[in-house]
């Protein structure tokens, strides 16, 4: 039976690593990962260099205006600013920002120091970033003017406003702190490529059950083999090619994230590599793989069992939203277990076997959890899996030749309690 | 590979009951194959052949009943080494190398590695397929395929070949050669068993058959018995050597009472005897009138006509069963 299902389990592999979409989507993961680290950067360089151009209409009578320091960091965005008389009616800044001459103009009010309302309007105040880094010109502006008023000297005002260095980092008591941005962004991207990969290898033992109903080889299968062999022939030649897949990413991720300046380099955006990386080591890597592993074994079972269960991909579609809905439910709690990766709702979704495989490795690699923590979710996962198996054996075991009609819910339960 | 298994029987089924709800598929379904023959189970559309096959095959469960297979097997994994199996509804993987497919379904059905590559050579070889061994299934035409798959099925030299409706769907050529095929194994002292429909093919190869119909048994046995048992009673085959011997005949002889019936027929007539008449007396009468005979030869039953006599019986007193519930 073992013999048989690695015999199946070979094919399946071969099958795909062998097809074009293997190579394509190997070789098109890294670039997309390659494009979230250099597009960002390159994208925000290049808005910096060019600037916005705002136009400043100065009604405070103390030249507020002229206090505002473009050299300041506006947190990585740069301004053309240009005073305009006082008298500038308002629908001719309008109009300007119509036909696109300015992107926004900059309203100090008559009482601006005595905390008037300062007003900023533009094509571009969706941007978060404009709107902090023109609030932080605004703010040293309006401070140095009541500075001024009050009697301070430059230098007694500028050592009042000089930067305060505050560095967060991410730390759990447990190994070295990580920037906290960094972190956040490895979790985030571990969980999301697990998500993925569990996803999409999922539904590919799916069609794989489906296809092989189409064609009829599924009849000549079922007469040399067990179902359960069958079964699990596919969700581990298709696991095998997924486990390939996922390590060959880790590797080019590995070397992209090591060679960061000098990718960076080629697109011409220095300085990247001060930014400081959690580390990933082969320990770390090992986990998410077991978790992948687990996680996919666990989903691809529930799968095999709905492939069974329709004749087309069509019918799939809409038997496979539940297990689907389990798979999405954990991703959209990313942000509770990555808001708190210690506490309370974080350690119970990462125990519940739908949610553990692609959230545990986020919280661990927050070093947010405690050996115990991942020995009893890999053992819940464990038994949860072999139920899963067992229960999507006997549907898989009936419901594989059931060609012609869909079965009803009633008749899957009695497939189950056979 | 496996040890030559030897029995009497390749195959023995035994009071197999395949119900769904109140539909019975087979009932109370009961035959044997004998080693080394070649055996056909026939019957209409519907009459439970596949399903009776596919119990054989481990494809589905009987509700009840035996199946042994070889004289040692439950049906399963283990049988499934010993047995091809051609289903009805053929098909392979389209994007597998033909020569992978081969050795696939080999090894799965016990072949070691090389032996399974081995055996695919020759399979390849000897359908004329070798050119295309390293092409995808789906590269190949339909009556291409169609031999992959006999080659599929046989890869692993099973002692038993189970084939179902083998000949829908093929063209003349592969029809030719799959016959050529079930000739070979049956030199080389394998079982075949196959279902059909077609009571031409059945004929002209089966040595024992067993007829369906409705999920149960009508009749079991060696052809040539089965051929002499039934009907065809006192009909035969007349033809004269003259228009004038035959216009003799007609008045003089085939017009007396131990006649009952004669038709034309393109090359002489049909005589049907009255009951109880025996053809001696006929021939006596002939050659008594001096008649020139060209030919005089009892009609033997074809399996045709044993099926509509059987199955005709079968559907005549499942009616009279259904009047007497009424």
């Amino acid at each position: 039976m073992i013999r048989q299902a690695f015999i199946i389990a070979r094919r399946e592999f071969l099958e795909r690593v062998r097809s074009k979409w293997f190579a394509i989507v190997t070789i098109l993961g890294p670039i997309g990962m390659i494009a979230a680290v250099v597009l960002p950067a390159y994208l925000s360089v290049r808005s910096a260099q060019e600037g916005f151009h705002v136009q400043v209409v100065d009604l405070s009578g103390r030249d507020v205006a002229g206090m505002m320091d473009i050299d300041l960091d506006a947190k990585g965005v740069s301004f053309k600013l240009e005073n305009v008389p006082p008298d500038t009616p308002i629908h001719v800044l309008e109009e300007r920002i119509r036909v696109q001459e300015i992107d926004g103009y900059l309203l100090f009010p008559k009482d601006t120091l005595a905390g008037g309302e300062v007003k900023y309007r533009g094509d571009n105040a969706s941007n978060l970033l404009v709107t902090k880094g023109l609030r932080s010109l605004v703010d040293f502006a309006v401070f140095r003017a009541r500075g001024t008023e009050m009697g301070l000297g430059e230098l007694q005002i500028a050592s009042l406003f000089q930067k305060v260095d505050f560095d967060p980092k991410h730390t759990t008591g447990q190994g070295v702190a990580t920037s906290a941005t960094a972190s956040f962004v490895v979790g985030y991207v571990v969980m999301f490529v697990l998500y993925i990969a569990i996803f999409l290898y999922g539904v590919a033992v799916l069609r794989s059950v489906i296809q092989e109903k189409n064609n009829r080889v599924v009849e000549i299968m079922i007469s040399s083999v067990r179902p359960l062999s069958l079964m699990l022939g596919k969700v581990i030649g298709v696991g095998r090619a997924g486990l390939l897949q996922l390590t060959l990413w880790g590797l080019m991720a590995a070397l992209i994230v090591g060679f960061r300046e000098e990718v960076l380099g080629l697109f011409g955006i220095p300085g990247a590599g001060t930014f400081e990386m959690p580390r990933i080591g082969a320990y770390d890597f090992a986990v998410i793989l077991i978790y992948f592993f687990l996680g996919y074994f666990f989903y691809a079972a529930l799968f095999a069992a709905i492939g069974a269960m329709v004749n087309s991909e069509q019918e799939a579609q809409q038997a496979q939203t539940p297990v689907m809905l389990l798979l999405i439910i954990p991703v959209l709690c990313v942000q509770i277990v990555a808001g708190d990766p210690r506490g309370g709702i974080a350690e119970v979704l990462t125990q519940i076997p739908f949610a553990s495989p692609v959230l545990m490795p986020m919280r661990y690699l927050y070093d947010a959890v405690s050996p115990a923590e991942i020995a009893l979710s890999i053992g819940i996962l464990l038994v949860s899996l072999l139920g899963a198996v067992v229960l999507a054996a006997k549907v898989y075991r009936v419901g594989i030749l059931s060609y012609g009609k869909k079965p009803s819910l009633r008749e899957v339960w009695t497939w189950i309690r056979s | 590979m496996s040890a030559q298994v030897s029995t009497e029987h390749s195959l023995q089924v035994r009071g197999v009951t395949k119900q769904y709800g109140d539909f019975v598929a087979v009932g109370d379904m009961s035959f044997d194959t004998p080693s080394g023959v070649v055996y056909g189970l026939l019957g209409p559309n519907g009459a439970g052949k596949t399903t009776t096959l596919r119990m054989i095959n481990n494809i589905i469960m009987p509700d009840s009943g035996d199946i042994l297979l070889l004289g040692k097997y439950q049906p399963g994994p283990e049988a499934a080494k010993h047995i091809g199996y051609l289903p009805e509804e053929r098909g392979l993987y389209p994007k597998m190398k033909v020569r992978e497919t081969l050795r696939f379904f080999g090894t799965l059905r016990g072949l070691g590695n090389k032996p399974a590559l081995h055996q695919a050579d020759s399979w390849l070889e000897r359908l004329k397929l070798s050119d295309w061994r390293d092409n995808n299934v789906q590269d190949l035409s339909k009556g291409m395929q169609q031999k992959v798959q006999f080659a599929a099925a046989l890869i692993h030299d099973p002692e038993l070949l189970i084939l179902d409706e083998p000949w829908s769907g093929l063209d003349p050529i592969n029809a030719e050669v799959l016959k050529d095929i079930v000739a070979a194994q049956k030199d080389a002292g394998k079982t075949i068993l196959f279902s059909t429909h077609l009571m031409d093919q059945a004929e002209t190869l089966c040595d024992y058959v067993c007829i369906m119909a409705k999920g149960r048994k009508a009749v079991e046995g060696r052809l040539d018995v089965l051929k002499r048992e039934t009907a065809a009673e006192g009909l035969l085959h007349l033809a004269l050597a003259t228009p004038d011997d035959e216009s003799r005949a007609r008045s003089e002889v085939l017009a007396s009472p131990t006649v009952d019936s004669v038709r034309d027929e393109n090359d002489g007539m049909v005589v049907q005897l009255a009951d109880g008449e025996s053809p001696d007396k006929l021939l006596a009468a002939l050659v008594a009138a001096n008649i020139g005979i060209r030919r005089f030869e009892l009609q033997q039953a074809s399996l045709h006509q044993i099926f509509v006599d059987r199955v005709g019986a079968l559907a005549d007193a499942d009616q009279e069963g259904r009047l007497a519930d009424d």
